[in-house]
């Protein structure tokens, strides 16, 4: 199990310098380049050739075959020197440290992703498992009708409708942010729930909960169905088996064939989904923050490639692709504790 | 009772602080460095923080003292001198004068200044492309900054200028404290500096992505500010500003969509603010194309679009149509020769266009943007309108886009764009800011047209002194350039704002952003 987690952790790095020259060539190949996003109807030929320049944008993107010139005086070797050094680089307009952003925003996507799956885990995982125990029910339809709706449902249209009727219409909860525009809480994880609690401001911590509700509810709708739906299906396939025929016949009963037997083989193929499902919440969380104004991730990395702020897309799109790697390692694991006959060597 | 008691447990938190005012943006500033910006946003929040020499008075282009009490030029406007306000101390205590103003000047003109940081990413080019270059550059129009004594700064010039002082004056060059740059060095302008400057507000923090919070200057040469503090949160997307209006979880916002109007006014809670136009969409014709560079064809197009029923379909009220490249705020350089608003005769048109030699009409691209901008809100359905109107006389239109900044770039490519849709944002209240912006020496090479009498005239222009004078010349300018039909405006749009109906004393800048020290909140709960 240990060697097997250090080969994992290796390969997980080799895909991380694999991921930093595939994002690293592959931002610069978008067409239209960060000078000119930068200076948006103000860029003239001559103005962005020279803002690229002072950019360091007109150098080499991995070697500089330039007669005489240092063949490491290119773009990515000093990203890499950077890289070994802890340093991600800045924002190109903003010069923040694409570290310091990271380390704020991080904490944010992380909060709201796991508040959308503890969600869609809560009424996903009932769901399927009551459609399944009553197949062709009202139940089973109706948990079938809502996960296609909340698979289908467009996530910002979602967002925009329960902000206006929870938030504008019934006063209930905030339309948006992550605090209100009252509480001050200095971050100690970044996790505002958390924070509030460790700073001991039990006020704060509610108030963080209230701005959560929303934009969980709306990030967590299509992870909610999906689950539902593969819940469902597992389940179904599990109880048609010999062995919990088997169980039936020596007398359990129905509660204890269920949770026992049935649902913890069925929760394999559940618990894959939410491993992919984490880099689907991350992927999510673009939308969702902008429609909540979530500073997290997402949004970050959005509005960056927009404005082509290659630094920006390479810090995140490489943390992301690290968190994406560490959870699946630990769904991989899970699977052991789930079936002993999974053996990882 | 359910529903009472689910209310009453989902809203038991504090209501905001009575006279803390609440703005909603529509994103997050880029930096809090003067001179190292151009987004509307970071100007905004630097108006609080930052002051300038100069200042516009409410609601208008027309200077009045800021940092500087008065300035006056030599007769040709090579050389500015300005006298400094007495007395005026930055928010960390330092004095600001002379040695401040030529600090922060020499660090956006001078290449090498030893806190200028351009080897960590600063690069102010705003101040580049105002003043036309840098120190050492042949085309910088300043040529020497100089402390006549602790009060009096004078600039020398390069070449005549008389519309300096409005330059200096932009949003983008707030003075800020020497003493908290060099502390901050390379850091400052980001959320782990403190930007200091003299203005109303003073910053406390900038959690990015989220809100900037600043509380009042108590000592204020100025209008001190009527409210507790001010927060300025980062809500990207319009819709949800909206709601947050609504919700009163914000107090006033900029930059809805048209649409939004009947919205506003059907909520009793709610007064709608229509900004002052400080800005146009137009279209640009490409002279490489061989149809465009016929003058009739040119002059065809603009004929056949209806501007004004385009304007009242997509602007909802919130737009004007008329034929100046200037917004109505400059309607004193226009000239008295030419029709306030262009002509649409599809029929004469559609004569025109045969006459061109082209009875059959052709086929032409047109490129609309992908990204609402405040001059075009919608685009996409903009561009289909013009389409329509200008297949109604024969020519086929191929409706093209592309990612935002490619657009940017394809436009100035070769061959460039067929015609295509972009538009201005003013920086500034002179007439030679719209001009010289795309009929400038330094101007997007989109149209390949740029006759020697137009730079002649932007130069007279720029070397006018006085409202008359400038007139003269940029109402020859307008001429030119409408009979030349390469550049037709489209629309001069009314960004729409909103405030609760307690929020009193806003009186919006045509150029953009404003300090919101004169903002009260009568009763506000």
């Amino acid at each position: 199990m240990g060697s097997y987690v250090i080969r994992r952790l290796l390969r997980t790095l080799l895909v991380m310098i694999g991921i930093s020259v595939v994002v690293f060539a592959f931002v610069r190949s978008i067409p239209g380049d960060p000078a000119t996003a930068l200076l948006g109807e103000r860029a003239t030929p001559a103005a962005a050739a020279a803002l690229r320049e002072q950019l360091g944008l007109n150098k080499p993107w991995f070697i500089n075959f330039g007669n005489l010139g240092n063949p490491l005086d290119a773009q990515y070797p000093r990203y890499v020197a950077g890289l070994l050094q802890g340093d991600l680089g800045s924002g190109l307009k903003s010069n923040i440290p694409v570290r310091d952003e990271l380390a704020s925003r991080f904490p944010a996507t992380a909060e709201l992703s796991i508040a959308a799956l503890l969600f869609a885990l809560l009424i996903g995982l009932p769901a399927g498992i009551i459609a399944a125990l009553r197949r062709n029910s009202a139940w089973d339809n109706l948990a079938t009708t809502v996960s296609l709706v909340g698979v289908s449902m467009p996530v910002f249209w979602l967002g925009l409708l329960l902000s206006y009727f929870f938030a504008v219409r019934l006063g209930w909860l905030p339309p948006s942010a992550r605090l209100g525009n009252e509480t001050v809480l200095e971050p100690v994880t970044g996790f505002y729930v958390l924070d509030g609690l460790l700073r001991g401001q039990p006020a704060a911590a509610w108030d963080a909960v209230r701005h959560l509700i929303l934009p969980a509810i709306a990030l967590g709708s299509i992870p909610l169905a999906i689950i539902a739906r593969i819940t469902r299906s597992s389940l179904l396939d599990v109880l048609g088996q010999d062995y919990v025929r088997t169980a039936r016949a020596k007398g359990l009963s129905a509660r204890s064939v269920t949770l026992k037997h049935a649902l913890r083989n069925a929760m394999l193929p559940v618990v894959t989904v939410i491993g992919l499902q984490a880099g689907a919440l991350l992927g999510g969380a673009v939308l969702t923050e902008t429609i909540f104004s979530w500073p997290g991730l997402g949004s970050w990395v959005y509005d960056a490639i927009s404005l082509r702020d290659y630094p920006v897309i390479q810090g995140g799109v490489i943390f992301a692709a690290l968190v994406v790697s560490v959870v699946n390692l630990l769904v991989d694991l899970s699977y052991a504790t789930l079936d002993p006959r999974i053996q990882y060597r | 009772m359910k529903k009472l008691l689910l209310t009453a447990l989902l809203t038991t938190l504090p209501t905001a602080g009575a006279a803390t005012l609440v703005y909603g943006a529509n994103g997050d500033p880029v930096s809090l460095e003067p001179g190292n910006i151009t987004d509307g946003i970071s100007i905004l929040v630097q108006h609080q923080i930052y002051d300038t020499l100069v200042a516009f008075k409410d609601g208008t282009t027309d200077t009045e003292p800021g940092l500087a009490t008065k300035w006056t030029s030599n007769a040709n406007a090579t050389q500015w001198t300005f006298t400094l306000r007495q007395g005026v101390k930055f928010h960390d205590g330092t004095a600001f004068n002379a040695d401040a103003v030529v600090y922060n000047f020499s660090r956006w003109w001078d290449p090498k200044h030893p806190q200028g940081f351009r080897n960590q990413g600063r690069t102010f080019e705003i101040w580049g492309q105002l003043l036309g270059g840098y120190k050492g550059d042949a085309t910088s129009v300043v040529k020497n900054i100089v402390k006549v004594n602790n009060t009096t700064v004078r600039f020398d010039l390069n070449k005549s200028s008389s519309v300096f002082p409005e330059v200096i004056g932009a949003g983008y060059f707030g003075i800020a404290s020497p003493t908290a740059i060099k502390k901050d060095g390379a850091k400052y302008g980001t959320p782990a500096s403190k930007p200091i400057g003299t203005g109303p507000f003073i910053f406390q923090s900038w959690r990015t992505g989220d809100r900037v919070t600043l509380t009042p200057n108590k000592t204020y040469w100025g209008t001190k500010a009527k409210v507790d503090g001010l927060i300025i949160r980062a809500i990207k997307d319009s819709s949800q500003r909206l709601n947050e209006l609504k919700a009163g979880t914000i107090d006033f916002t900029s930059d809805l969509t048209p649409d939004a109007l009947r919205s506003v006014q059907a909520d009793r809670n709610l007064t709608a603010v229509k900004k002052p136009s400080f800005n146009v969409g137009f279209l640009s014709l490409n002279n490489r194309n061989q149809y465009i560079k016929n003058d009739k064809v040119r002059e065809a197009i603009s004929m056949a679009i209806n501007r004004k029923a385009i304007v009242d379909a997509f602007w909802n009220g919130l737009g004007i149509s008329n034929a100046s490249f200037l917004p109505p705020v400059l309607a004193w350089a226009n000239s008295k020769n030419v029709p306030a608003t262009y002509r649409f005769d599809p029929a004469a048109a559609k004569k025109m266009l045969a006459d061109a030699g082209y009875p059959n009409g052709f086929s032409i691209d047109l490129w609309y943007m992908p990204v609402s901008r405040p001059y075009f809100p919608t685009p996409k359905p903009i561009a289909e309108a013009i389409a329509a109107d200008l297949s109604a006389i024969g020519i086929k239109v191929n409706l093209k886009t592309e990612d935002w900044a490619k657009y940017l770039e394809s436009r100035n490519k070769e061959p460039g764009f067929d015609m295509y849709m972009i538009g201005w944002t003013g920086d500034y209240g002179d007439p030679d800011n719209f001009y010289g912006a795309y009929y400038g020496p330094t101007a997007s090479d989109d149209i390949n047209w740029n006759p020697a009498e137009l730079q002649r005239l932007l130069e007279q222009g720029r070397a006018a002194v006085g409202r008359t004078a400038k007139a003269r010349v940029y109402g020859q300018l307008h001429e030119i350039t409408y009979k030349a039909n390469y550049r037709l405006p489209m629309v001069h749009s009314q960004p729409l704002a909103a405030a609760r109906t307690y929020v009193r004393g806003w009186v919006p800048s045509p150029l953009g952003s404003e300090a919101f020290n004169n903002i009260s909140l009568v009763g506000k709960r």
